[in-house]
């Protein structure tokens, strides 16, 4: 019997941290590029996409929901979720219809490839699984956790959002700095719908999902790259993968984070949103096919790279980058306000400076208009802050 | 503003460690911005990195990111937006791309050599269980844990076991907890003064306080002094759980239940 439940338990992680994502990632599939309809890229969008849909879900809920907020927040979330994996799955069965199907080349680029390679690829493996075992066989003091986690804790137990001092279970005024950044309450709610402990699932699960996901997206920087250079690809990896477990110079870096307080929506933010955001403008844009040495080329010349690495019809399919970053722009709120405005400074500065490569304009104004969504968030957050926003007590 | 120059540049300082791993970034910074022909990566991996450090260290950025109401203690995080590593791996790639092996034992070797393990991180150790917090929290909180679900206890805890104890259990509330153990934020709790801020509890003070505060339970090591027996005080020894002693006040407990009886019978 306790096998049996740990077994469902176990599956019902799974469906909730990996599947269900993973299919509403499918959905962003059809306005992408041939090169970035792969698996990890579906799995990266999906999160986005769930968070997207988590802060436009939950921060109704946290404002409004006084009493029993997060049975509200399940049954709300639970129908989008899942309405929205399903329309990946359709989506995806529609584009295999018209002849465009999902990438693997992730796969064949480890498997195709010399020896050499691949025994680079299995140490790459090897320090990756590395780090999920520690992430999982230890454990990692942070204060923070007394604060952030027991609002997941709380959520389960006492079945209320941000109206509870964490540290001391009196009942306090909504949270307003923190009542945005629905993280814990994300890892509550996987851990409710699998009858799992949220402690549980920060500490244990959530760095399982997450490490690999932040690979997947160093993997596709990688891949843009070393576009030119694919061999280097593994190398690459082995020594980001280093360089994470070595970046430990202070208490500061992302790469202390990343290892040390991976369940934490600041490390999210570090290690997903940011990274996230520079890949989006990596996929973007064309490498530079001939160069004057600073960078400058001539604007027909940057079409004409661009035809070499895709059928004419991929050449427009920026859209779904387009609205993965204006996502990614609203769903870092759910990590912390200050993720929003980074990635919002981010889109914008890039957004500046690849309107000057690509000598268009089109570039900045897409770029301020993703940074939209993040804009509203910022604003209410400065309304509570600032009390000009009074909402029920 | 020269002043809030020099305190971003300490922060900087504080982030980089200024150890070799952010001399071997900023090697490989040089190295692209002088060979780099691509001019996307120039753009996010060599102009963008200079321009947010310019931006970080720019004092009216530090007013600006304090006035708009976030954290100042936050504001390193600007620097996340660099990315170091990526920097620094892809320099160390382009500089060794005709030699992929030579590279990856001369990068993986300077990286071990000039970074710092995180896992010999004195904040990491080996986890007791699945919670990752310690076991003794776990069987103190089972405890004491109040039978009916709707219910809730109050315990005084040892700073030791703090930050834990409702990371387990949301029914336990605490009368103080991590806010009292960082000083800088100048809180001030009667219970915490009369439990931690002497070396020798003074256990009528404690009561007092703790009765103010309605706790029904007050957890203390047994190596922790008190000018008397507190089973002398009043208090019930009901368990003592890895070294800890777990005493419950009968006249706080006889109050909290006289509440939950009164609202039991309101509903």
């Amino acid at each position: 019997m306790g096998t049996m439940m740990t077994v469902w338990k176990i599956l019902g992680l799974i469906l909730w941290l990996a599947a269900v994502p993973f299919c509403m990632g499918l959905i962003i599939m059809p306005c992408l590029k041939k090169k970035l309809r792969t698996p990890g890229t579906a799995l990266v969008s999906g999160y986005i996409l769930m968070f997207t849909m988590l802060e436009l879900v939950g921060i109704p809920v946290v404002l409004l929901a006084v009493y029993n907020g997060f049975t509200i927040f399940i049954k709300c979330f639970t129908p989008v979720i899942i309405l929205s994996a399903l329309l990946g799955v359709w989506a995806v069965r529609r584009m295999a219809k018209n002849g465009y199907e999902l990438n693997f080349s992730m796969t064949s680029a480890i498997w195709d490839t010399s020896l050499e390679e691949k025994i680079m690829w299995i140490l790459f493996v090897g320090l990756v699984g590395f780090q999920l075992y520690m992430a999982f066989t230890r454990a990692s003091f942070d204060g923070d956790d007394a604060y952030y986690g027991v609002h997941g804790v709380i959520a389960q137990q006492v079945d209320t959002l941000y109206r509870v001092n964490p540290y001391t279970g009196r009942s306090a005024p909504l949270d307003v700095r923190h009542a945005l950044a629905l993280f814990p309450i994300w890892e509550a709610y996987a851990g409710s719908m699998s009858g799992v402990h949220a402690t549980i699932v920060s500490h244990s699960v959530v760095p399982l999902i997450l490490i690999p996901i932040t690979y997947i997206l160093y993997f596709r920087i990688g891949k843009e790259l070393f576009e030119k250079r694919k061999g280097l690809l593994p190398v690459f990896m082995i020594l980001i993968a280093l360089w994470q477990m070595f970046g430990y110079v202070s208490l500061f870096t992302t790469e202390t984070f990343f290892l040390t307080r991976t369940w934490q929506g600041k490390s999210f933010a570090g290690n997903f949103v940011i990274p996230a955001v520079i890949w989006i403008f990596l996929s973007m844009f064309d490498p530079t096919k001939e160069g004057d040495g600073l960078g400058r080329i001539k604007y027909g010349e940057v079409r004409r790279a661009s035809e070499v690495y895709g059928r004419p019809e991929e050449k427009s399919k920026n859209t779904g980058l387009w609205l993965m970053l204006a996502c990614l722009n609203f769903a870092g709120g759910a990590s912390s306000s200050l993720a929003i405005l980074l990635s919002c400074l981010m889109t914008a500065g890039f957004g500046l400076l690849f309107a000057f490569r690509e000598k268009s304009f089109a570039v900045l104004v897409k770029a301020v208009l993703t940074c939209v969504p993040g804009g509203i968030y910022v604003l209410l957050y400065v309304a509570l802050t600032h009390g000009i926003l009074v909402l029920p007590a | 503003m020269f002043g809030i120059f020099m305190e971003s540049l300490v922060i900087f300082k504080l982030y980089t460690g200024l150890k070799f791993l952010f001399l071997l970034t900023l090697f490989s910074w040089i190295f692209l911005l002088v060979k780099e022909k691509d001019s996307r990566v120039r753009i996010l991996l060599v102009y963008a990195p200079i321009i947010i450090v310019i931006l970080f260290l720019f004092p009216m950025s530090r007013k600006t990111f304090v006035a708009i109401g976030l954290d100042g203690e936050t504001y390193y995080r600007i620097l996340w937006t660099i990315p170091m590593g990526v920097i620094a791996v892809y320099g160390i790639c382009r500089l060794f791309e005709k030699y992929k092996k030579i590279g990856l034992v001369v990068g993986a070797a300077l990286i071990v050599l000039c970074g710092s393990f995180v896992y010999q991180s004195g904040y990491i150790s080996k986890a007791e269980n699945l919670y990752h917090i310690p076991n003794t929290v776990i069987k103190i909180c089972d405890r004491i844990r109040p039978d009916n679900p709707d219910a809730r206890v109050s315990a005084v805890m040892p700073p030791e076991l703090i930050h834990f104890v409702r990371q387990y259990d949301a029914s336990i509330n605490m009368p103080y907890g991590r806010e009292m153990l960082v000083e800088r934020w100048g809180y001030y709790n009667a219970v915490y003064e009369a439990m931690e801020k002497t070396e020798v509890v003074d256990m009528e003070n404690l009561l007092e306080a703790t009765r103010a505060d309605y706790c029904q339970y007050i957890v203390m090591h047994q190596s922790k002094q008190t000018d008397k027996d507190p089973a002398e005080c009043g208090l019930t020894l009901v368990d003592e759980i890895d070294g800890y002693r777990i005493y419950e006040d009968p006249v706080t407990a006889q109050t909290v239940e006289g509440w939950q009886k009164y609202y039991e019978d309101g509903e």
